[in-house]
């Protein structure tokens, strides 16, 4: 029985998110929100599994929630939940924690599906988001002032691999058959370059606030 | 500093002239006379019944008779010269005669200097040459009678203008008429020569300091030039000619230029040292008018007595200013020649104080006298110069001026046409910002309804078709450049998971890493020209193969999509146009002035072959 967020603002999209939601997860307790306050006030209050994210909200973005999620219930796995399509929108949430996204105007079976390989443990990664993946840890693989302070987060070969042929275009099942690996072991990749662009983006924003003196 | 040398071989040339007589030894000097006051001012004969003195030449009446101011007369005796060449005529030669005398031979008048009644012809500076006639000599012996008026010491500024007689030379016209001819041009004629020079330049310097407030000391050194022009004129001048001043008026009004010759010499000065002194500025007419009131009030009888303390003063402060000057500009570059230049004027002021005071006049104190104009007209063409080099440097840093004038004008209307670009670009970039957002938080809102809300099948897919078209859009409108092989990957993506959920086998051949780049717009016109082409396979060809290739050649971006469906029919192609969108296709692909050409037949499948210019799709067409 899982317990579900659903962070949305436009009314007729939440009812129809949360038909969408019960229909992939039947008998889930659904908790929703359209406002990033009323949202952050449920994390704390709630246990969830999974929680569905818009960005654009009345009153802040959604990247807040992520971050509020991941830091509250690291267990919890953030969804975002966008009519955002370019990676400008989505990098952002993703390196709050977010795992994975979704296209609010794709059609009903493609979310649903989507919703299912999400739920385990294959999420979304379009070219352009692998791209952005991919400058972030080259810039990071450059040597840098105060580095010993962080934790080393670096994409293994294979990682890299992954993302590379993702940026060309290639679906994970193709990169699958290209690199003779089963379609679960590519979601796996999938899934840690999601946690270490995460785990990377949290170590930086902290030694961030150390350098900006938030923390002394 | 070239006229330097010149002006050495000048003054030597004329010193030549003064000397070159005194060698001679035919001549008969002759320095004893009888002296008797006349009985009347206009005696036209020796007074035989006077009271007769034996005086010696050159008489000083400051000396034999105090306070006199004549007429005297003299009288001496001399026997015809013995060894004259025949036809050679005799002459009597007089050194200074102050102020003017008549000459007598045997009784007759044979030579008269000018004026012998108030006022005076001024001769004191000007020899006399008298050519004694041959008919009027006799063989036994000779008297001239010499009737000398002039003025008492205590009248005249400089003992130089008080009466006197040098000594008499009798001798052969022709030799006399030269040493006459030398000492006139060291005494005249230079002194005019230089007076007309000073006083041309000096008026001329006025004029340029005057205009020109900054170089005041050139003013200065001009009213002191033509002062001393002025001053000068006593040398020569035998008498004013047109407004018949008194002799007093002349001696005031000389010593009174001293007051002013001062003023401009002090201030010239300090001015060339670029100092302005407030009291000095004050204190200087003061005493210059001080110097008239007292000279006034002083009376012809006390003018000299007078005159002479005031020269010590004033000769006192101008050296004083010299020496202040020279100490002040003690590292300029060329103070080593005011320093000659200032020491000659003081050396010749030293030699003018010891004539005054001894009273002999030897050449060394005339040359002295011409000495201080000429050493005046060199530094006058020393300022000149000056002037001119300053003027000229000021021309070339104005150009300069205007050269970096008109740098900084254009590098200013630069940088303000980049900046006025850029804030164009930033305000256009902010207003595509908010238009983005504004479309998505609204328009997207209200189609992201419609797409799941709607019953409709049909309204449904045009929505969100509606949808990606606007977000393809705001992309257009914020997007930057993207790199070709960026934008492969993206459209393989899309088209081979969108034909895989299809079931469709899709095929996808294109060249790796181009460094080529696509405007945000040809990206946008190229991806819905390509989503538009795999929608019609997926929907209308029936075909279970597609195979998309992209190449590049002769900067031209190919794309060719080909399926095995069953094409469209002629009759299909019209009709169904608008679902198929190919005339649409056609339509983006014309906006980036590329072409998308469509071959089908009914059985053969299609082909779209669409060419992109890719410099004119990178500069955004």
């Amino acid at each position: 029985m899982k317990t579900i967020l659903l962070l949305e603002d436009l009314p007729e999209i939440r009812v129809w998110l949360r038909k969408l939601v019960l229909e992939v997860f039947p008998g889930a307790t659904i908790s929703e929100s359209a406002r990033v306050h009323d949202a952050i006030e449920l994390v704390a209050a709630v246990k969830f599994d999974l929680a569905l994210i818009d960005l654009g909200l009345p009153d802040g973005s959604g990247v807040d929630v992520v971050t509020r999620l991941r830091d509250m219930q690291p267990e919890a796995q953030s969804v975002v939940v966008t009519i955002h399509d370019d990676d400008e929108h989505l990098f952002p949430a993703l390196q709050a924690g977010a795992f994975g996204y979704i296209l609010k105007e794709q059609a009903r079976e493609l979310i649903t599906e989507q919703l299912q390989r999400i739920s385990q443990g294959e999420p979304p990664l379009s070219p352009s988001i692998a791209r952005r993946v991919m400058a972030y840890f080259s810039a990071k693989a450059k040597p840098q002032p105060n580095l010993n302070a962080m934790p080393n987060v670096s994409l293994t070969d294979r990682e890299s691999e992954v993302l590379l042929r993702v940026a060309k275009g290639y679906t994970l099942p193709e990169i699958g058959v290209q690199l003779g690996l089963s379609r679960h072991t590519i979601a796996d990749y999938v899934k840690q370059i999601y946690r270490k662009l995460n785990v990377s983006s949290r170590a930086e924003a902290a030694l961030e606030a150390q350098r900006l003196g938030l923390f002394r | 500093m070239a006229a330097l040398p010149s002006l050495w071989l000048w003054l030597g040339l004329l010193a030549g002239a003064g000397w070159a007589p005194a060698a001679h030894a035919v001549s008969l000097e002759i320095r004893s006379a009888l002296s008797t006051p006349a009985l009347q001012a206009n005696d036209k004969a020796y007074p035989e019944s006077g009271q007769q003195v034996p005086v010696s030449l050159p008489d000083e009446w400051a000396r034999s008779r105090p306070g006199s101011s004549g007429p005297i007369w003299y009288r001496v005796q001399f026997q015809p010269l013995t060894d004259l060449e025949p036809d050679e005529l005799m002459a009597l030669f007089i050194e200074h005669v102050c102020s003017s005398a008549d000459v007598y031979l045997n009784g007759q008048l044979v030579h008269s200097s000018g004026r012998l009644t108030e006022p005076l012809i001024n001769n004191c500076n000007h020899p006399q040459l008298v050519t004694l006639p041959a008919g009027l000599i006799k063989a036994g012996g000779n008297r001239i009678d010499i009737k000398l008026a002039g003025y008492p010491l205590a009248e005249v500024g400089s003992r130089q203008r008080a009466g006197a007689l040098s000594a008499l030379q009798v001798g052969p016209q022709s030799e006399l008429a030269q040493r006459h001819a030398g000492l006139t041009a060291v005494q005249v004629w230079a002194p005019q020569a230089v007076s007309a020079t000073l006083l041309l330049m000096g008026g001329f310097m006025f004029v340029l300091g005057f205009i020109n407030r900054r170089e005041s000391h050139l003013a200065y050194f001009g009213a002191l030039s033509v002062g001393w022009a002025l001053f000068d004129s006593r040398l020569w001048l035998r008498g004013v000619p047109v407004l018949q001043l008194g002799h007093s008026a002349i001696e005031f009004l000389l010593c009174a230029m001293l007051g002013f010759i001062t003023w401009a010499a002090v201030q010239f000065l300090l001015r060339y040292a670029r100092k302005r002194h407030r009291a000095v500025d004050v204190g200087l007419p003061v005493q210059s008018a001080l110097l008239a009131v007292s000279l006034v009030l002083a009376g012809k009888a006390g003018l000299h007595d007078l005159a002479a303390v005031w020269y010590v003063l004033l000769a006192l402060e101008v050296a004083a200013a010299a020496v202040w000057h020279l100490h002040h500009q003690r590292h300029a570059r060329s103070v080593w020649l005011m320093a000659g230049l200032l020491s000659t004027v003081i050396l010749a002021g030293g030699i003018e104080f010891a004539a005054q005071w001894t009273g002999a006049r030897p050449l060394a104190a005339h040359l002295a006298q011409l000495a201080v104009p000429v050493i005046f007209v060199v530094v006058g063409l020393r300022l000149v110069q000056q002037h001119g080099w300053a003027l000229y440097r000021a021309e070339q840093g104005k150009a300069q001026l205007e050269l970096r004038v008109r740098e900084a004008t254009s590098e200013i209307e630069r940088n303000f046409r980049q900046l006025a670009e850029l804030r164009v670009e930033q305000v256009t970039e902010r207003e595509r910002k908010r238009i983005a957002a504004d479309l998505h938080d609204d328009l997207g809102a209200k189609l992201l309804t419609i797409v799941h809300t709607s019953d409709n099948e049909r309204i449904s897919t045009l929505a969100r078709e509606a949808l990606e078209e606007m977000r393809l859009s705001v992309r257009g409108l914020t997007g930057r450049p993207v790199r070709l092989a960026d934008a492969l990957g993206d459209w393989r993506a899309e088209v081979v998971s969108r034909l895989a959920q299809a079931g469709i086998e899709g095929d996808w051949e294109a060249p790796e890493d181009l460094p080529q780049t696509l405007s945000a717009r040809a990206y946008v016109q190229t991806t819905r020209i390509l989503r538009e082409a795999t929608s019609n396979i997926i929907k209308h060809s029936g075909a279970d193969h597609c195979s998309v290739s992209a190449s590049l050649t002769d900067g031209d971006f190919h794309l060719v999509v080909q399926d095995n469906g069953h094409g469209i029919s002629a009759e299909v192609d019209g009709r169904l146009d608008r679902g198929h969108g190919l005339a649409s296709m056609k339509n983006r692909a014309k906006q980036l002035q590329g072409q998308c050409l469509v071959e089908s037949g009914p059985g053969y499948g299609t082909v779209i072959r669409l060419t992109l210019p890719l410099d004119r799709a990178i500069e955004g067409a």
